[in-house]
């Protein structure tokens, strides 16, 4: 189940898919091992206190019918708050340890490269068009560069869907009127692993109507050399101005763009220029 | 007011008020839905057979899917609870019937009606097609055209007012007919999940009412809400899981109440740590509306926001790790019997364990950005849900012999508990095991083929293992062995101390646990005069728990019988019914050409069906009101109860409390919604569409008109029929003048400045909307207190209400509230 595609570069950052993995793999241990001890303790104990026709033990108090409800007292009131207790700290720890890793996830890694590349995602009933910095646009299938941030822009046209790649564990609401932002980055050495061009799926993960079973992506992933041939040659067929090229470092630091968009989604108008 | 028939006869069914009767039709009811909503499941799962080859088309496929997903979480799951908290409810807690016997009825009739409306927009073109969370935009008519959509819209709003009468109901019988001496930190487990249900459904099926609504204007009148790019979507996000989140819990804790009787039933132990387990319990009540945005972590709303919501929810999940451990160490050093209500409820908790801890890998925010919409998210609900509900097949083997006095057939009920348990998680585990597969999609990836394969061999054999319980229950109940009163070794609540099936009336004698047991007590009651208390252990109190009467019980109510049969909640339901099916069909029928004036404007009906039943419906709505008003039917308050925190509200007005409660939460998310659109908007770019002069007059005509309610009560209480008459007439003159100012006011936006509910010449059109829709909703508010006010002039006229004025205190709380919502709207579309 645990998808193993590492798609790391160097060893300063970490894409999703790998983090996700990591903690997802963390979680599955720790749930797998709490939920076995939990449920064989209790079938242990319902199998041992069953009702085996015999004179009842010492100290069993029968309820009867009528009597107002007490609690039942003693030490296992007691084993009842530590048990509770543990499973607590189980519970908080594992959500800072994801936390802390969300924070990365959210702001994304400063690659310190020039030239991240940002690309528009509209989804529409029922397909993807992507638009890239130069003002070209693409449906159904995104093309991009190996061993770059790309950032995404994702938004809709008419209908709520979400834009998703299960491989590469990136998912974005692709809501009308919003945008929402998100980041990945896929590796040479997985580029060359599947031959010179990866490809990964793209799935609505929001129903969206009639298509929304057949509303299917894909992101292919060139080398560098080979991808920047392709863009340059779409250049040009296309009246785009250009003017929405890629930020650079600026969008690298994503906690920053991340609440420009939340300001544009909160006032479009005032902060966006959005024409109302 | 008339007898109640036999049994044995039909109309018995369709005028019955007493809450026995009326959740044995909820519990049978639930099941055909269970069928219903089961029978799409496995078509569901037929489609998923194959990601090839396919027996349904996309639209039909989301017709399935969004229908499964209403009828299992609406008309199945909570009414099946219900049928067990009506008829358990008042037994535990020691009350003759609920509070409001008619409301009870029409609570069932109304999610009946509701049902068959739902049934009905199959045929309409075809039901919703846009999933049981209906996200916007794609529930309005431009992506989900058919007459269908509107008609399941509607049921579900109409299922939604039945629930809120169901609501105000349970509340205040809990809290107002508790037999003496049972506090309410003594009441059953039961009780408590029920309790603490309907504290949750009181808030948040207002909330969903509210949607409800703001959708069917949408639908019906042509606003644009969900439509605006402004946060419409948005806003159909944050009210839906406002609602959506409690209703998880909604769902839940009858199941869990189950669960804690059966636990300690079969057990022969009490709870532990009982007091902590109902401390958790509210605290999950409470805590269940500050979770919300974990269903919209993918949206647009910002990383602190995400944080907070991330800590609720885990916070949510530490009081169910209590009541976890504590069902556990409940069994332990017990006597386990493991009989078929016991096993069921076992498996329950097995199943919610599971979804327990697959719910803790969704609520840390990384993951959960890859479980969205993947079947991780469906096999964790139905784990949580249906597993929930599992304790409920539990409490309907538990409680046959008490409804029917027969037992079941143990060996079918294990064999049905096995066959339930294994196929279950062949269902629902493949789903886990093939979690990367979106949801509601059909056409997925061929490498998880076997699991959806394994999750449809095992969906089959779980529909075939309910026709064993069916065969089984049918089969006891015509040839079973007598069950006697008690057939429980450990048994402890009430039900269990009268006979099987119970009296009409429930009880021998009054119930009473002064002494601290369960006890019947008589009371004396002198001629003519109000029943005197018998003394705690005096002669008057019977042997507590085996008492066997039979007859209905002579009890002390002066001279007058309570009553148990209307006919008027069936109709007033059946005519609601006529009414939403005329407007599913309304935007389609009627279309209104609008000219220079009101004289020029033309109405072109292309369908006269729709309108006919809109106007038989409305005309028999207000028809089967009156009547209802106008019978005899007497439902008396217990007369030593206890009631805390409530000591000293009279049961009608703690009613109308409850009910003005879930009121405000209505026009508090109708306000709600205007703030957020307007702020994502830009709030300083709107400016009011109206001059503030008609607002302001209007808000002294209704303030006035509260004034003059006042009045009226003291003419009451001085016994002045003229004065009655004069203040009512007064304020019935004084909500007419309010109703005609806005009438012209909105007069002249259509036809003066060119403002209608879709189009706006001065603005955006989601502006006008907002504004259309919020004052006509408080206008319809108006015209109702208005009809009201008219019933209660007429009857005043007749000669009533001068020795029993609250009816008209009543009215008047409701009149206060409108006004006072008034004041709320007033500046937010008129001055800012």
């Amino acid at each position: 189940m645990i998808d193993p595609i590492i798609l790391q570069q160097g060893s300063d950052w970490r894409a999703q898919a790998e983090v996700f993995d990591e903690i997802f793999f963390v979680f599955l241990a720790l749930g797998t091992l709490v939920g076995t001890i939990v449920v064989a303790y209790t079938l242990w104990n319902v199998y041992k206190y069953r009702d085996d026709g015999g004179e009842p033990k010492e100290g069993f108090d029968a309820p009867t019918v009528g009597e107002l409800p007490t609690g039942q007292g003693g030490p296992k009131a007691k084993k009842l708050f530590l048990s509770f207790g543990l499973s607590a700290i189980v519970v908080i720890s594992l959500v800072v340890y994801a936390y802390g890793i969300l924070l990365y996830v959210e702001e994304g890694p400063d690659t310190g490269e020039e030239g991240d590349i940002e690309i528009l995602v509209e989804g529409y009933q029922f397909g993807w068009e992507y638009e890239y910095p130069n003002g070209h646009t693409t449906t159904g299938e995104m093309i991009v560069p190996a061993d770059q941030r790309i950032d995404i822009e994702v938004t809709s046209r008419d209908v709520w869907h979400n834009f998703g790649s299960s491989e590469l564990r990136i998912k974005s609401d692709a809501i009308p009127g919003e945008t929402n932002s998100n980041w990945f980055s896929v590796s040479s050495e997985e580029v060359q692993a599947q031959g010179g061009e990866a490809t990964f799926r793209v799935e609505c993960f929001e129903l969206c109507g009639s298509g929304h079973s057949a509303m299917k992506g894909q992101i292919t992933v060139l080398p560098q050399d080979e991808w920047e041939e392709w863009y340059e040659g779409t250049e040009g067929d296309d009246s785009g101005s250009g003017n929405e090229s890629a930020t650079g470092n600026e969008s690298a630091t994503g906690n920053e763009s991340a609440s420009i968009d939340d300001a544009v989604s909160v006032s479009g108008a005032v902060a966006g220029g959005v024409p109302v | 007011m008339s007898e109640l028939p036999p049994t044995t006869s039909v109309k018995r069914w369709l005028v019955t008020t007493n809450h026995k009767d009326i959740g044995i039709l909820y519990t049978i009811t639930a099941l055909f839905f269970l069928l219903f909503g089961g029978v799409l499941a496995l078509l569901i799962r037929v489609q998923l057979w194959d990601p090839a080859n396919q027996v349904l088309s996309g639209l039909a496929y989301n017709e399935a899917v969004t229908a499964h997903g209403l009828i299992m979480v609406f008309w199945f799951l909570s009414p099946f609870g219900f049928g067990f908290a009506n008829y358990f409810v008042p037994l535990q807690i020691g009350a003759d019937d609920l509070a409001f016997p008619r409301l009870n009825a029409v609570s069932y009739w109304m999610y009946l009606f509701s049902g068959v409306l739902l049934g009905i927009s199959f045929f309409q073109g075809g039901t919703l097609s846009a999933g049981w969370t209906m996200y916007a935009p794609l529930n309005i008519p431009m992506y989900t055209p058919s007459i269908g959509s509107t008609g399941a819209v509607l049921a579900l709003a109409m299922f939604t007012i039945g629930i809120t009468a169901s609501t105000v109901n349970f509340l205040t019988s809990i809290h107002h007919s508790r037999a003496e001496g049972m506090g309410i930190m003594d009441m059953p487990m039961f009780t408590w999940g029920i309790l603490a249900t309907v504290w949750m459904m009181l808030f948040a099926f207002a909330a969903l009412l509210a949607v409800g609504l703001i959708l069917a204007a949408d639908r019906v009148l042509g606003s644009v809400y969900f439509s605006a790019t402004e946060g419409g979507s948005l806003l159909w996000g944050h009210l839906f899981w406002f609602f959506g989140h409690p209703e998880v819990y909604i769902v839940f804790f009858p199941a869990l109440g189950v669960m804690l009787e059966l636990f300690q039933t079969f057990s022969g132990r009490r709870l532990v740590g009982r007091k902590w387990v109902i401390i958790s319990i509210c605290l999950i009540s409470v805590q269940s509306f500050l979770v919300w945005m974990h269903h919209m972590f993918l949206t647009t709303i910002n990383l602190e926001i995400k944080t907070l919501m991330m800590a609720t929810t885990i916070g949510i999940s530490l009081p169910f790790d209590l009541v976890v451990f504590s069902l556990i160490y409940t069994l332990i050093k017990g006597r386990i019997q493991f009989t078929t209500p016991f096993l069921f409820a076992f498996g329950a908790l097995l199943l919610f364990i599971l979804g327990g801890i697959t719910g803790v890998f969704l609520g840390a925010i990384v993951l959960d950005y890859e479980f969205r919409g993947t079947y991780w998210v469906v096999a964790h609900f139905h784990y949580v849900m249906f597993g929930g509900a599992t304790a409920l097949f539990g409490g309907a083997y538990y409680w046959f012999p008490k409804v029917t006095g027969k037992m079941y057939d143990e060996l079918l009920g294990k064999l049905h508990f096995v066959i339930f348990f294994v196929s279950f998680n062949m269902v629902y585990f493949s789903m886990f095991l093939g979690w990367e597969t979106p949801r509601r999609v059909f056409e997925y990836n061929p490498a998880f083929q076997t699991f959806h394969q394994i999750g449809t061999i095992g969906a089959f054999i779980l529909g075939f293992s309910f026709f064993i319980m069916f065969y089984n229950f049918a089969k006891s109940y015509v040839a079973g062995e007598p069950a006697g009163d008690n057939p429980w070794d450990y048994s402890r609540t009430a039900e269990w101390a009268v006979s099987s099936p119970p009296p009409l009336e429930n009880w021998p004698n009054r119930p009473s646990y002064a002494s601290g047991k369960l006890e019947f007590v008589k009371d004396y009651v002198p001629d003519g005069g109000p029943a005197v208390k018998a003394d705690g252990d005096g002669n008057a109190a019977t042997d507590g728990g085996n008492s066997h009467s039979d007859h209905i019980k002579e009890y002390p109510y002066w001279d007058k019988h309570p009553s148990h049969a209307s006919i008027w909640p069936f109709a007033l339901s059946l005519m609601t019914g006529f009414f939403l099916f005329g407007l599913s069909g309304f935007a389609d029928s009627v279309t209104f050409i609008v000219g220079e004036s009101i004289a020029s404007t033309s109405v072109e009906i292309s369908n006269v069906v729709y309108p006919v039943f809109i106007v038989v419906g409305l005309v028999g709505m207000i028809a089967s009101g009156v009547k209802w008003g106008l019978e005899d039917f007497y439902a008396p308050p217990s007369e030593f109860a206890e009631r805390w925190p409530f000591n000293g509200v009279e049961k009608v007005k703690l009613g109308m409390w409850f009910f003005l409660a879930s009121d405000v939460i209505v026009f508090g998310a109708f306000l709600s919604a205007a703030i957020f659109v307007r702020y994502n908007a830009g709030w300083m770019t709107w400016e009011p569409l109206t001059e503030s002069l008609p607002g302001l007059i209007n808000t002294f005509v209704l303030i006035t008109s509260s004034f003059t309610v006042i009045l009226a009560l003291v003419a009451a209480h001085r016994k002045s029929r003229q004065g009655i008459l004069a203040s009512l007439g007064a304020t019935i003159l004084l909500g007419f003048t309010f109703l005609a100012i806005k009438l012209w006011e909105w007069e002249h936006e259509i036809f003066d400045r060119g403002v209608m509910i879709a189009s706006n010449a001065h603005g955006d059109p989601i502006q006008a909307s907002i504004y259309y829709v919020t004052t006509g909703l408080h206008g319809l508010h108006v015209v109702i207190g208005l009809l009201i006010a008219c019933y209660l002039f007429v009857r005043t006229y007749q000669g009533h209400y001068l020795e029993d004025e609250r009816p008209i205190e009543y009215f008047g709380l409701y009149w206060h509230f409108v006004d006072i919502v008034w004041v709320f709207i007033f500046p937010l579309f008129y001055l800012f």
